[in-house]
């Protein structure tokens, strides 16, 4: 699925809009974790990532695991210097007023699955 | 210069975690008689039994006032103080962040304030398992504010450590040593530890009268005072921390 789409499939806000997407961008795996350290053993290339945790580190464990794309929810917004750092890595963050269950469940149903699925 | 045996990571009865029997007067008989010179009483988001502590060790063993607090990202970090009144100071202002426990004490446990002497002077009515509103930065910034030494802690363990929650230590943290456990120390990933390029020192995190001093820090030092635990983390004239 293209990311463009599922953006606007979840109604996310985008929080990097200075990132271009490419148009092929797509997605097809997710995983959601708030501990970073699994983040880095266990997402799998190319997914989105769901979670609460916006501590700076949170980009560069992304960019090392090869994440697509963050989703922040429960309306997680991190600092502007996590923001301006993704900006500059290219990593396309977004944030959802809902809970990470419920993003899961809506990228699941829209046929993204998890590392093993 | 001498040797002394420490152990920085200490629960009281007043971390809901930690057993009863982890009384003042209690915990510093089992030091003292587990030959540890030195140790800090670090309480999950409290300084509130480290006077206590202070006190039924008289001149028999130094006690160092710390606090083990939960950072807004489930971070645990140590925060070792030049004396009681530092700490407390720097505990009522975590204390304010946190909620309140609301009966729970059943289910996470009591929070039993003390005196000198173990008997029960209050409770601690904060949920003191919970995080509080300061972040990693914020509370090693907090810490250093008032002059104490900020400690990663259980830095190899699978919960509540900088690793488990942010994957790497971040750029912009500078602890002044970092906590391993005694099966880390015992296993070979303890050179990746090192490899940090910070002191690294080990404790107990005793929550049990039977865990004090299964593992602690050699410090090579004057005489045991908290100046002289920070000289030994700077490795300044001849001082030094290692692992025993
Ligand atoms: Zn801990
Ligand atoms: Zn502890």
């Amino acid at each position: 699925m293209k990311l463009n789409d599922l953006a606007e499939k979840l109604s996310l806000r985008n929080l990097t809009l200075e990132i271009q997407i490419k148009e092929s961008t797509c997605v097809s795996k997710g995983h959601a974790s708030d501990l970073l350290s699994d983040v880095l053993a266990n997402a799998p290339g190319g997914s989105v990532l769901v979670t609460i945790q916006v501590h700076m580190n949170v980009i560069a464990v992304a960019i090392h695991a090869g994440v697509a794309s963050v989703i922040f929810a429960s309306g997680m917004v991190p600092d502007q210097a996590v923001i301006e750092k993704a900006i500059s890595e290219g990593l396309p963050l977004y944030t959802s007023k809902e809970s990470t269950f419920d993003i899961a469940g809506q990228l699941y149903e829209l046929g993204l699955r998890g590392g093993h699925g | 210069m001498k040797r002394i045996l420490a152990d920085l990571h200490i629960h009281t009865a007043l971390s809901p975690c930690a057993s009863e029997e982890m009384i003042p007067q209690a915990i510093v008989r089992a030091a003292i008689r587990r030959g540890l010179e030195m140790i800090a009483i670090c309480d999950h988001n409290t300084a509130g039994n480290t006077a206590a502590a202070e006190k039924a060790a008289g001149k028999d063993i130094t006690v160092i006032a710390g606090m083990e607090i939960t950072t807004a990202e489930d971070v645990h970090v140590l925060g070792l103080f030049p004396d009681v009144w530092v700490a407390c100071t720097v505990s009522e202002k975590i204390l304010k962040t946190l909620p309140e426990m609301q009966g729970s004490s059943k289910i996470l446990g009591r929070q039993t304030l003390m005196n000198a002497e173990g008997q029960i002077i209050g409770m601690e009515t904060k949920m003191l398992a919970a995080s509080s509103a300061f972040r990693l930065s914020d509370s090693v910034n907090l810490i250093k504010r008032h002059r104490g030494i900020a400690v990663a802690a259980h830095l190899d363990r699978p919960s509540f450590s900088v690793i488990s929650q942010l994957g790497m230590i971040p750029d912009d943290i500078s602890f002044d040593a970092i906590e391993i456990s005694g099966a880390a120390v015992a296993s070979s990933r303890i050179q990746e530890f090192y490899s940090f390029g910070i002191p690294v020192l080990t404790s107990s995190d005793s929550h049990f009268l039977s865990d004090i001093g299964t593992c602690c820090t050699a410090l090579e030092i004057l005489e045991p005072t908290f100046n002289e635990l920070v000289l030994a983390l700077r490795g300044i004239a001849g001082r030094g921390c290692s692992v025993a």
